[in-house]
C-alpha cells in the first residue's frame, strides 16, 4: 500500500459535524457516510490502492459545489474530486480525512452552437456522450481516451487525457474553449468562453491536467469538430519490433501523418484478438493499426502510398478494412486493450511512459529484459505516432510479492522512459502512482516553482492532496 | 533606461536575472524588441534581451520535434524545418508590417505572446505545440517543464502558462515545439461581393464540412483590395483554404466550390496565389499602413458581423476577419473612445480583446487586455508572485501593478 | 481485483464462483456509465461497479447483508447492461444472482417488503394464479387514488394496479400441452415455453409464435412439465424454488429431446431465454447426468428471432408502409446478446425499422422490477418513451412481455415481434393496428 500522510486527527475527531454540515448543503442521497456505503467509493480505476473516504458528497449543481467547497475548505477538510473514478494513476484516491467530491451528477448538456462549432456541457457528461449529443449532424468531440464510454469530461479536463486519434486532433488542452471552475475556497469563475486564445494568463492551459490540485471544474466548453467524410484502417504486421518501428518513422518522413498510427506487440496482439475477434495477425512480432480519413479515393491514395512503405519493411501481412464492422472490431480490439489483458491476467498496471519514438525497439528490448528479471509478463500498447508507450506490467493482486514486484517493475520502466529523453507520464497523468518519482524527471528548483503555483491556487492544499508533488512536499506543507 | 543587459547564453540570463532580484531591480524583457509596442508600456529600470541566445538545439524530422534558443530568429527556424518539408503547425504571424518595426522576431517573443495565424482554428495555437521549456523566473531559477516528447502530463503545464505571459512570469531561454509535415499543396475558394453575415456564414459551413479547412477569412473590398492576390476581384471576399496532397486539395476545393455555391459565385485561388492572401491575412496586411491603433478582437464567430459593424458604426472603424470570424482585426484612432466601442463590441460577442498597437498614452491608460473578475485577478497576482515575487519582469505589461 | 476470501470459505463453491468473477474485475468503471440507475442516479453505489465492490465486501465479510447492501442491489434491474459494456468478461450475472441468495437468506426486509415478494413469487409463476389476481386488481384498478399515498405499500400496490391490463383478457386457443404438427413437411421439431405471466397477459404472442412456425413447416410441441423458467423467482433470491422450475423443464424436455427429438427449443419471452440459457450453470455443482442434461436443454435454446433467422423467414403480404420502432429488450440484447435478429427480420417482413437513442438502457420493467422498484422504473419508462417518440414510429416491437406491457400506455400501439412477422406471413392483425394489406402469394 501506498504511504500517505497521517489523517489530521482533529477532522477525524469532527466528522459528525462535518457530514451533518455537508447534509444542510445537499438532498438527502447526496450525502453519504455509512462505512459500507464509503469502500465503493475508497479506490478508481488504479484498484492496488484503497483508502475509503471521511465522506461522499454528490452535489448536483455548480452552485451546491460551491458551497460544499467553501464549507470544506472553512472547516480545514481536504478534498478529492472525483469524475467516473476511471483513473489509472490513482489520481481520484481518497484519504482518510477526505471529503469526495463526485461531479457525476453534473450530467447535463447545456448548449450546442453547430455555428460557431462548440458545446457545453457539465463537467460529469461522459466523454462519448459529447460526441453521441452531437453525431446526428456529423460532428464528434475530438479527444477519445479508451475509456470514452464511462471516463467523464471533468476528469478528462484534470488529467489532459489522450487518445488514438490525439495525433491528429489533438489531446484535451488543444479542444478546450471555456471553463467553470471553483477556487477551493468556493468562488465561481469562468475562464474563456466560446472564443479562442482569451487574453490574460492561459488559465484553460494551466487547469488542463492540473489533476484536481488548482480548483473543480463544473462546466466545460470543448471545440466540436465536423467528422471526415470516413475513415479506413489497416493492419500491418512485422517480424521483429524494430522493423515496425522502423516503418513508423518512414511513414512519418514521407510527410503523411495518418489519423492514427498504434503499436501493438506479440502479447498485446494475442490478448486483443481473443476478445475482438478482429482477424490480427497471430504470427506477428509487432503489428501498426493505421487509420486515414477522407473520400474513398483520398484513403485509397493514402493508404496506397502507406501500403508501399509498408512493403519496403518486409511485412507479414499488411489487410485493409474493408467495411465499416471490420474497421470498429479493430479498433475495439485497441480500445478494449487493457480489459483484454484483464482476462488473461487477475491484474495489471498500466504505465503510460512517452518516449522519443526513434527509441521504441531498444526500450522494448530493455522492458522485456526487466520482465525476465522480474518474472513478470508484460504487453506493449504504444501510441507509435507520438511516443506515448502503455506497457501492461500483468500480476496477481493475491499475491503481495507479485504486487511489489510489479511496483519496482512499472517505476523502473518509467525512469528508463525518462531516461532516454521521455516523460513520466503521457495521459494518465501523475496521481498517486508516480508522485514519488516526479524528482527523476524534474530537479527540486522546478518542482518548487510547481509547489507555488499550488499555493496560489490552494495555499492550505486542501485539493487533491498527496498526488502529483512528492509526498515529501505534502508532508512538508502539513507541518 | 540604462544599457540593455544581453547575455550569451542561459547561465547569463541566470545570473543578470539573480542580481536583479536581489536588487529589486525592474526589467524589460525582449528578444529583439519587435514587439515592444504591444500592450501597456513597461516601467523598467533596464532591459535585457535575449537575442544573443540563439541557435536550433535540437531538429528531428521522424520525431516531429525542434527545439531552439530562444533568441533564435524564427525565421531561421522556419527555413530550417521547411529544409526538411515541415512547417511550423500554427502559422506564426510577422506582424512587424502592423506593429511598424523592423527587427525580425525571436522565437521567445512568438511563445511569449502566442500569436498564430490563420491556421489556428484547424491546428491550434503556437501555445498548442510547445513540448517543452527552459526559463528563467524573477527569482533568477532556472526552471523546466514538459520536455522533448509529443505527449506529456507530467505536472502542472508550465509550458502553456509561459506562452502568451508576455514576459512577465519568466524569461524563456529554450523551446521545443512540435512540428508537421507541411502540406504538398495549398488550395482557395473564393466567393466575392458577399455581405459579412453571408460570408461569416459561408465561413461556418465551409468549417462544418468533411473537407478539413484549414483557414477561413473575410475581407471587405477595402481590405482584399489590398491584398495583390485578391485585389483583382475588386469586391468583399470571403476565403477558404484547404492544405494537403494535390489530389486532396483539387477534390476538395471542388467540393466545398459546389457547397458554397449556394452563398454566391466561388473563385478558386491556386497554389501560389493562395500562399500570398493568406500570408497577407496571416501578417495583416490589409492594415499595413493604417494611422492609429490596432486592436484584435476575439469572438464567437457568429457574433463577428455585429462586433464589426459597431465599430464601424463607431468609429468608422477599417477591419477584416480571420479563423472564420473568430478574430477581428480592427483599425482605428488611437483614442479612448474607440477603445471603449471595441471593448463593448467584444463584450457584446462574449469575447476578449487586445490592443496591439497604439500610442503609450492610450496603452498606458486603456485596459490594453481584459481586466479579470476581482476572484481571478487574486489568482493572477498570486501566481505572479509565485514566478516573480519582487515583479522585476516586464512590471506593468498585462495590467497596471502585476 | 484483489479479493481476501479465506480458504475455508473458498470451499462453499458459490464463493468460488463468485470469487473468480470478482478477480476478472479489474476495476476499470467502464460500466458505470451504461449503467441505467447510474444514469438515473449518479451514485457509484447504484452503479455496477459499486454494487461488485459492496457484494464483495459482504460475502468476504461473511456477515449478514444489511439494509445498505440490499437496497443497492435491489435497485439493480438485471438488465446485464454492464455485461455487454465489460471488456473484462466480468459475469456480472452470477454475482448479482449470488447475492440476492444471501440477501434474501440473510437480511429480514420491511413486513411490507417480505409480504409483495411473497405475494410475487406466490403468484405470477402461476397462470391460474396470475389471471385471478389479474382479474381482481382490474376492479381495483379504480381504486387505485384511494390507495394511501405515503407508505412504500402503498405507492406499490398502486403500482401493480396500473399494470394490469386493460379490457378482456382473452385465453390462448393454441398454448396448452400438446403438439402442433407442422404444415406440409416437416423440417424441425422445436419445443415452444410456452411460459407463464406472458400467456396470462398476452397470449396473443404464443398463438403468432405456433402459427408461424407450423406454417414455415416446424412441429411445436408444448412439453407437459414444462413451465415457469425459474426467472422470476431467481431474481428475487428465492434459490430453492427457481431450481424447482428449471429442474421440472429440464425433466420435460429431457423426454421429448430423448422421445421424438428437439432441434431447438424456442423462447419467445426473452427474460425466460436469458435463464433457460443459464441452466447449465445453475447445475454446474449437481450430479454429472443432471449437469449434462442441463447442458443440453440450454445448449438447444433459441429465442424466437434467432430461430426464425437459422430457418428462414418471408413475408407473404404486402409491405404494411409502418414504421417500427425496435426496442431491445435488455434480456435479448444484453442477456442472449440477440441485436440483429430482430432487426433483421423486421426489416424482411417489410416494416421501416428505426432505433431509439440510449437503446442500451432498460425501460424499467425488467420481471418483477417495475414492481418492487415504481419510482426508478417510471423514471426509466418514460426516458424510454421519449427516446421513442423522437423517432416518430407508428408502433413499438419488443421481444419481450415485460417490456411490451412496461412501454403500453404510452401513446404508441406495442406489439411483440413475432406478431408483426406472423401477420406480414399471413397471420391475422395484431390487435390495436390497421388492419393488413392484402396477401399477394408471389412474395
Ligand atoms: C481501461 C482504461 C483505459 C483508459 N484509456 C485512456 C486513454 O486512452 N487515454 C487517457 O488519456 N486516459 C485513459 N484512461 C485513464 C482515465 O480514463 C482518464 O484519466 C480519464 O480522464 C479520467 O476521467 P474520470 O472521469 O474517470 O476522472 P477520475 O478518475 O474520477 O479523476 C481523474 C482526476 O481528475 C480529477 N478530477 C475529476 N473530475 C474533476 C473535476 N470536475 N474538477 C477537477 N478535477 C477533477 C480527480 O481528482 C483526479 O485527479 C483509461 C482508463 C482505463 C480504466
Ligand atoms: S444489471 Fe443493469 S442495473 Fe444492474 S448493475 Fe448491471 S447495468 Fe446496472
Ligand atoms: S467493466 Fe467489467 S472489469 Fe470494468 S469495472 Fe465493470 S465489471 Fe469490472
Amino acid at each position: 500500500m501506498i504511504a500517505q500522510p497521517a489523517p489530521k486527527q482533529e477532522v477525524l475527531a469532527r466528522r459528525d459535524a462535518i457530514v451533518a454540515g455537508l447534509r444542510r448543503l445537499l438532498p438527502e442521497s447526496g450525502v453519504i457516510a455509512e462505512p459500507i456505503r464509503l469502500r465503493p467509493y475508497e479506490t478508481d480505476g488504479l484498484a492496488a490502492y484503497r483508502q475509503p473516504p471521511l465522506a461522499v458528497a454528490l452535489p448536483e449543481t455548480t452552485e451546491q459545489v460551491a458551497a460544499v467547497l467553501r464549507f470544506l475548505h472553512e472547516e480545514g477538510v481536504r478534498i478529492i474530486p472525483r469524475g467516473a473514478g476511471t483513473s489509472l494513476s490513482g489520481g481520484a484516491l481518497p484519504m482518510a480525512d477526505a471529503v469526495v467530491v463526485g461531479l457525476m451528477r453534473l450530467n447535463r448538456i447545456l448548449a450546442i452552437d453547430y455555428a460557431d462549432r462548440c458545446a457545453t456541457v457539465q463537467a460529469g457528461v461522459t466523454n462519448i456522450g459529447i460526441t453521441q449529443a452531437v453525431q446526428g449532424t456529423g460532428f464528434f468531440y475530438a479527444p477519445d481516451p479508451s475509456s470514452q464510454l464511462a471516463c467523464m469530461i471533468g476528469g478528462n479536463v484534470g488529467m489532459n487525457s489522450g487518445g488514438a486519434h490525439c495525433l491528429r486532433y489533438g489531446v484535451t488542452a488543444n479542444n478546450l474553449l471555456g471553463l467553470k471552475i471553483v477556487t477551493v475556497s468556493g468562488e465561481i469563475i469562468d475562464i474563456g468562453g466560446a472564443h479562442l486564445d482569451a487574453a490574460g494568463y492561459d488559465w484553460l492551459g494551466l487547469l488542463t491536467g492540473s489533476e484536481g490540485q488548482l480548483a473543480v471544474v463544473t462546466e466545460v466548453t470543448v471545440r466540436i469538430l465536423r467528422g471526415p467524410e470516413g475513415a479506413r484502417a489497416m493492419l500491418a504486421a512485422f517480424r521483429a519490433n524494430e522493423v515496425a518501428g522502423a516503418c513508423v518513422d518512414a511513414i512519418i518522413s514521407s510527410g503523411i501523418i495518418p489519423v492514427a498510427l498504434e503499436f501493438m506487440d506479440r502479447p498485446a496482439i494475442h490478448a486483443c484478438e481473443a476478445f475482438a475477434h478482429a482477424g490480427y495477425p497471430l504470427d506477428a512480432e509487432a503489428m501498426l493499426i493505421i487509420e486515414v480519413e477522407g473520400s474513398p479515393a483520398e484513403q485509397d491514395f493514402l493508404l496506397s502510398r502507406i501500403r508501399e512503405i509498408c512493403e519496403r519493411h518486409d511485412p507479414i501481412s499488411l489487410k485493409v478494412s474493408q467495411s465499416a464492422e471490420e474497421s470498429a472490431a479493430i479498433w475495439k480490439g485497441r480500445k478494449g486493450a487493457f480489459g483484454a489483458v484483464g482476462r488473461i491476467s487477475p491484474d495489471y498496471l498500466c504505465m503510460d511512459g512517452t518516449i522519443p519514438t526513434g527509441r521504441l525497439p531498444e526500450v522494448l528490448r530493455r522492458i522485456g529484459e526487466m520482465s525476465e528479471r522480474y518474472g513478470l509478463k508484460v504487453a506493449n500498447i504504444f501510441h507509435a505516432g507520438d511516443g506515448n508507450l502503455h506497457p501492461l506490467i500483468m500480476f496477481d493482486a493475491n499475491d503481495p510479492d507479485s504486487f511489489a514486484r510489479a511496483e519496482r517493475f512499472g517505476a523502473d520502466v518509467l525512469r528508463l522512459c525518462v531516461e532516454v529523453g521521455g516523460c513520466l507520464t503521457g495521459e494518465h497523468g501523475v496521481g498517486v502512482e508516480k508522485r514519488d518519482l516526479m524528482d527523476a524527471q524534474f530537479t527540486p528548483t522546478d518542482l518548487a516553482q510547481q509547489r507555488r503555483i499550488k499555493d496560489a491556487f490552494d495555499p492550505l492544499w486542501l485539493l487533491n492532496p498527496s498526488k502529483v508533488f512528492p509526498l515529501v512536499e505534502t508532508l512538508k506543507q502539513a507541518a | 533606461m540604462s544599457e540593455a543587459l544581453a547575455p550569451a547564453d542561459e547561465e547569463g540570463v541566470v545570473t543578470a536575472l539573480a542580481e536583479a532580484y536581489d536588487a529589486g531591480v525592474p526589467l524589460e524583457i525582449s528578444g529583439r524588441g519587435s514587439k515592444r509596442g504591444m500592450l501597456r508600456p513597461v516601467q523598467a529600470a533596464r532591459g535585457l534581451s535575449v537575442a544573443g541566445h540563439a541557435g536550433i538545439t535540437l531538429y528531428s524530422p521522424q520525431e516531429l520535434v525542434i527545439a531552439a534558443k530562444a533568441g533564435t530568429r524564427l525565421d531561421e527556424i522556419e527555413a530550417a524545418v521547411a529544409a526538411h518539408g515541415q512547417h511550423l503547425i500554427a502559422e506564426p504571424p510577422d506582424l512587424s508590417g502592423v506593429l511598424g518595426v523592423r527587427a525580425p522576431q525571436t522565437l521567445g517573443g512568438v511563445v511569449a505572446a502566442n500569436l498564430s495565424g490563420p491556421r489556428r482554428i484547424a491546428g491550434g495555437a503556437t501555445r498548442d505545440h510547445v513540448l517543452g521549456v527552459r526559463a528563467v523566473n524573477g527569482r533568477g531559477e532556472l526552471i523546466r517543464s514538459g520536455g522533448r516528447v509529443l505527449k506529456n502530463v507530467t505536472g502542472l503545464d508550465l509550458c502553456k502558462l509561459l506562452s502568451g505571459s508576455h514576459g512577465t512570469l519568466a524569461v524563456l531561454t529554450e523551446i521545443t515545439l512540435k512540428v508537421l509535415p507541411a502540406p504538398e499543396r495549398c488550395g482557395t475558394v473564393t466567393l466575392t461581393g458577399i455581405d459579412p453575415t453571408k460570408g461569416v456564414a459561408a465561413l461556418s459551413a465551409a468549417l462544418g464540412s468533411p473537407y478539413g479547412v484549414s483557414a477561413a477569412a473575410y475581407l471587405p473590398a477595402g481590405a482584399a483590395a489590398r491584398v495583390p492576390a485578391l485585389a483583382w476581384l475588386g469586391a468583399a471576399v470571403a476565403l477558404v483554404r484547404v492544405e494537403d496532397f494535390a489530389p486532396s486539395v483539387a477534390y476538395r476545393t471542388e467540393k466545398l466550390r459546389q457547397e458554397l455555391a449556394r452563398f454566391g459565385r466561388t473563385e478558386l485561388l491556386d497554389d501560389g496565389a493562395s500562399r500570398n492572401a493568406w500570408r497577407a491575412v496571416r501578417d495583416a496586411l490589409p492594415l499595413r499602413g493604417e494611422e492609429g491603433a490596432i486592436w484584435r478582437v476575439s469572438v464567437r464567430p457568429s457574433a463577428a458581423p455585429a462586433a464589426a459593424a459597431a465599430v464601424v458604426g463607431a468609429f468608422g472603424a477599417r477591419w477584416f476577419m480571420d479563423w472564420g470570424g473568430g478574430l477581428i482585426w480592427i483599425a482605428g484612432p488611437p483614442s479612448e473612445a474607440a477603445h471603449d466601442a471595441v471593448v463593448a463590441a467584444a463584450r457584446a460577442g462574449g469575447g476578449t480583446w487586445m490592443l496591439l498597437r497604439a500610442p503609450d498614452g492610450l496603452r498606458a491608460a486603456a485596459s490594453v487586455i481584459p481586466q479579470e473578475p476581482p476572484a481571478l485577478a487574486r489568482i493572477t497576482s498570486a501566481v505572479k508572485a509565485a514566478f516573480d515575487p519582487k515583479g522585476i519582469l516586464n512590471p506593468g505589461r498585462m495590467y497596471p501593478g502585476v | 481485483m484483489q479479493t481476501s476470501f479465506t480458504a475455508e470459505q473458498l470451499r462453499d463453491p458459490a464463493i468460488a464462483a463468485s470469487n473468480q468473477v470478482l478477480r476478472t474485475c479489474v476495476h476499470c468503471g467502464f460500466c458505470t456509465a451504461t449503467c441505467p440507475t447510474f444514469v438515473l442516479l449518479g451514485d457509484e453505489l447504484d452503479s455496477p461497479r459499486g454494487r461488485i465492490y459492496l457484494i464483495k465486501d459482504m460475502l468476504e465479510s461473511g456477515r449478514p447483508a444489511t439494509g445498505d447492501v440490499a437496497r443497492h442491489v435491489d435497485r439493480c434491474l438485471s438488465c446485464l447492461s454492464c455485461m455487454t459494456t465489460c471488456p473484462s468478461g466480468v459475469h456480472y450475472m452470477h454475482l448479482v444472482d449470488h447475492a440476492r441468495t444471501v440477501i434474501e437468506e440473510t437480511f429480514r426486509r420491511p413486513w411490507h417488503d417480505r409480504m409483495l415478494r411473497a405475494l410475487l413469487a406466490a403468484v405470477l409463476p402461476y397462470p391460474g394464479r396470475m389471471r385471478a389476481a389479474l382479474a381482481a386488481a382490474r376492479l381495483g384498478r379504480p381504486f387505485a387514488a384511494l390507495v394511501p399515498g405515503s407508505t412504500t405499500l402503498g405507492r406499490r400496490l398502486r403500482a401493480m394496479l396500473a399494470l394490469a391490463p386493460r379490457g378482456q383478457m382473452p385465453r390462448s386457443t393454441l398454448d396448452g400441452v400438446r403438439t402442433h404438427p407442422a404444415e406440409g413437411t416437416r423440417r424441425a421439431r422445436v419445443a415452444l415455453l410456452a411460459g407463464c405471466a406472458q400467456r396470462v397477459l398476452d397470449p396473443g404472442i404464443n398463438d403468432a409464435t405456433i402459427r408461424l412456425l407450423t406454417r414455415l413447416g416446424v412441429e411445436v410441441v408444448v412439453a407437459r412439465g414444462a413451465g415457469c423458467c425459474g426467472a422470476l423467482t431467481h431474481h428475487m433470491g428465492r434459490h430453492a424454488p427457481a431450481m424447482a422450475s428449471a429442474r421440472a423443464n429440464i425433466d420435460a424436455w429431457t423426454r421429448e429431446i430423448e422421445g421424438d427429438g428437439l432441434d431447438a427449443i424456442v423462447v419467445n419471452t426473452s427474460g425466460c431465454g436469458t435463464t433457460l440459457k443459464d441452466y447449465g450453470f445453475m447445475f454446474r455443482t449437481g450430479e454429472a447426468a443432471l449437469r449434462e442434461r442441463a447442458e443440453r436443454v440450454a445448449s438447444l435454446v433459441a429465442d424466437i428471432s434467432e430461430f426464425l433467422v437459422r430457418i428462414g423467414y418471408a413475408p407473404t403480404r404486402e409491405p404494411p408502409g409502418l414504421t417500427v420502432a425496435y426496442h431491445a429488450a435488455c434480456s435479448l440484447q444484453h442477456g442472449q446478446r440477440v441485436t440483429e435478429a430482430p432487426k433483421l427480420l423486421l426489416r424482411k417482413a417489410g416494416f421501416r425499422v428505426v432505433e431509439p437513442a440510449e437503446g442500451h438502457l432498460c425501460c424499467g420493467s425488467a420481471g418483477t422490477y417495475n414492481l418492487l422498484q415504481p419510482e426508478i422504473a417510471t423514471r426509466l419508462r418514460d426516458r424510454k418513451l421519449q427516446n421513442i417518440r423522437t423517432t416518430a414510429p407508428d408502433l413499438i416491437a419488443a421481444g419481450n412481455i415485460g417490456c411490451l406491457t412496461q412501454l403500453a400506455g404510452g401513446g404508441l400501439p406495442t406489439v411483440h415481434t413475432v406478431a408483426l412477422l406472423d401477420w406480414m406471413a399471413g397471420g391475422p392483425a395484431p390487435a390495436g393496428l390497421k388492419p393488413a394489406p392484402p396477401a399477394t402469394g408471389t412474395r
